[in-house]
């Protein structure tokens, strides 16, 4: 060997120890490949995964997040860019306008551009997207090949938040004549641009196959194939090497901790709710909801009914993790003999065996109870035995009812319930969650207390959405959480501990999502773990 | 339904009349049952959704996913075997079913061949052995075991052999999406099997053995048997062939009654298992309120049972010769 190639040798060692110095010092497995990540969830079966065809729940959401991209997106930190570089707001001419990534490519291989975007918008408010809505936006136009503006009709407030992260951009070669989408099921209504190509779906096993798009604009995703399967105890799936990732109970966190899994816990984003009809004596009455509000102990119930793993939520309904949430927001403190008072005020009487009648009538109240879905997990659980409990305690007869959702659903839509215990997520979402769950036009949702007996609630609540001013919307809905919690047309209960666990030998870190993925899904499943 | 006619061919054209005019009240009940549940699909895919809609948009989804065909125009579509869409996948009833019909036979048929086969054998046995060891510890031991629910077992099951010592998969009926031969593939159903198969074994194994084994101990001392021990035959064929057989009707009728629930039967170990098939199929039809699946499933495992009474008249004749000319 001649001295020169030894030298060449010793060079070429000193950098490739150089190299692998660097790689190891930001981390280990930064650039690390798998060949396949592998997500348990109970329930499977999440319909397909295109924005018309997915089911109107957060897995199925997620589930088609994988194949098609939006504007911007969210990760643990905030909004980061996705086929939008750069976007700005023009309050003068009331627009967004984004700025596209170049080189981004459709999953069969065309180029993507701003006349996508603009068709997108076009299509979805002429076959609404249920995820999106539209009625804020009057149109877009393009501005050459990699500009889009969008306008509004109005000002809206959560656009990104509503739109700009959550509308999947469609590819217009494929939709353009597609007349009825929601029956469209050829193979080329799953191309979209996101990281991973819908490959297959299989209803009655629940499984879902995607595989790595190997010209995904921010890089080759990690895993070359991503799989769902469905299976309902996420201990055994996740220990014996079945699944990577899985939603988890809050008492596996400690076995799965000790079999090496790494356990996320979600921020307060879900809570549980006593939805109250209102518009039924005497249930309309603000002081008899005041008295149920003091009449119920959250924290016994979350120690009862939950083993202690959740807190007390605000009854402003915004979390106390939201950057909007009023930390004055008025506090109903159990106290059973405050309860009393405020009903012996409103002309409740005690009788003998501990119950109230008021002109002759026993005071009693049906308790609608059922199992709710959690992050697309059928929870079940005792809380409306301790709420039975509790109200009895004050003098208030209870019938328990336990139903099975739907049927429970339907009674709650139809104002046949007297309270019932109900639960939504959104909470750290933005600001509009409040809209959507107070409003008195909402139908669609069961959560919803459609609440409009209070002019000034509903006059500040259309206020937030329209006021594009940080700051001034911040106080807007302070004051929103505050005229909520004073006339507790719902009363939220507790938030219960939203956890999930990985296997972290794959070297691919999840995340819970900063104000939930998309419009506040609380579901580990970011995209961008597979990506970054 | 007469049981024993007088005539054969009547009979059998009266057995199946009479099982044609049951199904078409399946037919009408299948129709109309599901209709009675609270609630509709487009509540209970929204009710927790992350989405709300407005007044209008509510109205047009329940236009467009539900439909109310009426019943001659669904009598129709059947006699078509048009079996109609799903309102969540928007696809025929028909591929949703037939995606999970494998896997409930596969489960279903093969627990109600193996429990019956060896309910069968070990209650002859036992019935021919009566008052030794081995007949009462089976007796015990069935008993106990025909006294533990479905749910118990599986668990156990789960726990021990999936969780503990980690010897069979705990959820699923394959390794989903395996790139692998055929024949590992084939290996792996087999694996994933197991635990729910063991499950529903357990659960028919001990009440098809005590029922064996009392109607063998019925017929063990009939004059028919006496001859064919006095006439020097092997005890194996007295036990088979003469006592066995006269004892196999009810066996047979409760094999048939297992298969003709095969839907419904096993729901639970479907859900513990997580395994697929068309009692999973039902139950995420019902929570979705998918109307035309759920008809679909009531009315397949409503006709189910009829096809297997049909054939359970049939297969007595042939059993039991006797039942040809009871009158």
């Amino acid at each position: 060997m001649r001295i020169g190639e030894k030298g060449f040798l010793w060079k070429f060692a000193l950098l490739a120890a150089l190299v692998t110095g660097i790689l190891l010092s930001t981390g280990p497995l930064v650039f690390a490949r798998v060949k396949e990540v592998r997500i348990a969830d109970s329930k499977g079966d999440w319909g397909y995964p295109n924005p018309y065809r997915h089911y109107p729940r957060g897995p199925g959401y997620i589930r088609m997040s994988w194949v098609f991209d939006t504007l911007i997106w969210k990760d643990d930190k905030g909004y980061i860019p996705a086929l939008a570089g750069k976007w700005t707001y023009d309050p003068k001419a009331l627009s967004f306008t984004f700025e596209l990534r170049k080189g981004v490519k459709w999953h069969d291989g065309r180029p993507f551009s701003s006349e996508d975007v603009v068709f997108t918008i076009d299509y979805f408010k002429k076959h609404p997207y249920t995820w999106v809505p539209m009625g804020s936006v009057a149109g877009a136009e393009a501005r050459g090949k990699e500009k889009v503006v969008i306008k509004l009709n109005k000002p809206y407030a959560p656009f990104l938040a509503d739109i700009g992260g959550v509308l999947p951009i469609l590819p217009k070669h494929i939709w353009q004549n597609v007349i009825d989408p929601r029956k469209y099921n050829d193979p080329k209504a799953f191309i979209g641009c996101g990281p991973y190509k819908f490959m297959d779906f299989n209803k009655a096993k629940g499984t879902y196959l995607y595989e790595a798009f190997e010209e995904y604009y921010q890089g080759r995703p990690r895993a070359d194939r991503l799989i769902y399967i469905k299976a309902r105890n996420p201990i055994m799936t996740l220990s014996s090497g079945k699944a990577d990732l899985a939603n988890i109970k809050p008492d596996m966190a400690k076995t799965l901790r000790k079999k090496g899994m790494v356990i996320l816990e979600n921020a307060r984003g879900w809570n549980k709710k006593l939805m109250i009809n209102h518009k039924k004596s005497p249930f309309h009455d603000r002081r008899f909801r005041k008295a149920l509000a003091h009449a119920i102990n959250r924290q016994e119930i979350i120690e009862k009914a939950h083993r202690g793993f959740g807190s007390p939520a605000s009854f402003g309904l915004l979390s106390p993790d939201h950057e909007f949430y009023n930390p004055n927001t008025p506090i109903y403190d159990p106290d059973p003999a405050g309860a009393r008072r405020i009903l012996e005020s409103m002309g409740y009487v005690k009788g003998a065996d501990g119950f109230y009648t008021r002109d002759g009538l026993a005071l009693k109240t049906e308790v609608l109870a059922s199992n709710i879905t959690v992050a697309g997990e059928s929870v079940a659980d005792r809380d409306g035995e301790v709420i039975k409990r509790q109200l009895e305690g004050v003098g208030i007869r209870v019938d328990l009812v336990n139903m099975e959702q739907a049927t429970a659903d339907g009674r709650i839509k139809k104002w046949n319930f007297d309270v019932a215990i109900s639960g939504h997520g959104g909470l750290l979402g933005d600001a509009r969650i409040l809209n959507q769950m107070i409003l008195p036009k909402v139908t669609g949702s069961v959560n919803s207390t459609r609440f409009g007996a209070n002019e000034e609630l509903v006059k500040l609540l259309k206020a937030q959405i329209a006021e594009m001013d940080i700051s001034k919307r911040k106080a807007i809905v302070f004051k929103i959480q505050e005229i909520y919690a004073d006339e507790v047309p719902a009363i939220s209960l507790y938030y219960p501990a939203s956890m999930a666990a990985y296997n972290p030998k794959k070297g691919i870190r999840w995340y819970f999502t900063k104000g939930g993925i998309s419009v506040g899904i609380p579901i580990s499943q970011n995209k961008m773990s597979l990506v970054k | 339904m007469p049981i024993y006619p007088k005539h054969s061919m009547k009979s059998r054209l009266g057995s199946v009349i009479s099982l044609g005019i049951a199904a078409l009240a399946m037919i009408y009940l299948s129709y109309s049952l599901p209709r009675l549940l609270p609630g509709d699909f487009v509540t209970a895919m929204y009710s927790s959704s992350q989405v709300t809609l407005n007044a209008q948009q509510e109205a047009e989804h329940r236009a467009y996913y539900t439909e109310e065909p009426g019943f001659s125009r669904y009598l129709l579509r059947l006699v078509r075997l048009d079996w109609g869409y799903s309102y969540a996948f928007l696809t025929p009833v028909s591929e949703l079913f037939l995606s999970a019909l494998p896997c409930t036979l596969l489960l279903l048929g093969t627990a109600n061949i193996i429990a019956m086969f060896i309910g069968f054998i070990t209650g002859v046995e036992a019935a021919w052995r009566r008052e030794s060891p081995f007949e009462k510890g089976m007796v015990g031991g069935m008993t106990v075991l025909e006294g533990i629910p479905e749910i118990s077992t599986g668990i156990i099951l789960l726990v021990v052999f999936a969780l503990n010592l980690q010897w069979f998969p705990a959820a699923g009926a394959d390794t989903a999406y395996a790139e692998v031969s055929i024949w590992v593939r084939l290996a792996t159903i087999g694996h994933h099997l197991v635990l729910p198969l063991a499950t529903l074994v357990l659960a028919y194994f001990p009440g098809n053995f005590l029922l064996t084994r009392n109607s063998v101990m019925m017929v063990i001392k009939a004059p028919f048997v006496t001859t064919a021990r006095a006439k020097g035959l092997p005890p194996r064929r007295i036990r088979y062939a003469h006592a066995a057989r006269n004892a196999l009707l009810p066996l047979v009728t409760r094999f048939g009654l297992r298969l003709a629930f095969m839907i419904t039967g096993a729901l639970v170990v479907e859900k513990i298992f997580s395994y697929p098939g068309l009692g999973t199929l039902l139950i995420n039809a019902i929570q979705a309120r998918d109307l035309p699946v759920i008809q679909a499933v009531v009315l397949f495992s409503s006709l189910i049972v009829l096809t297997i009474i049909l054939c359970l008249e049939f297969a007595y004749r042939i059993i039991d010769p006797r039942i040809e000319h009871a009158h």
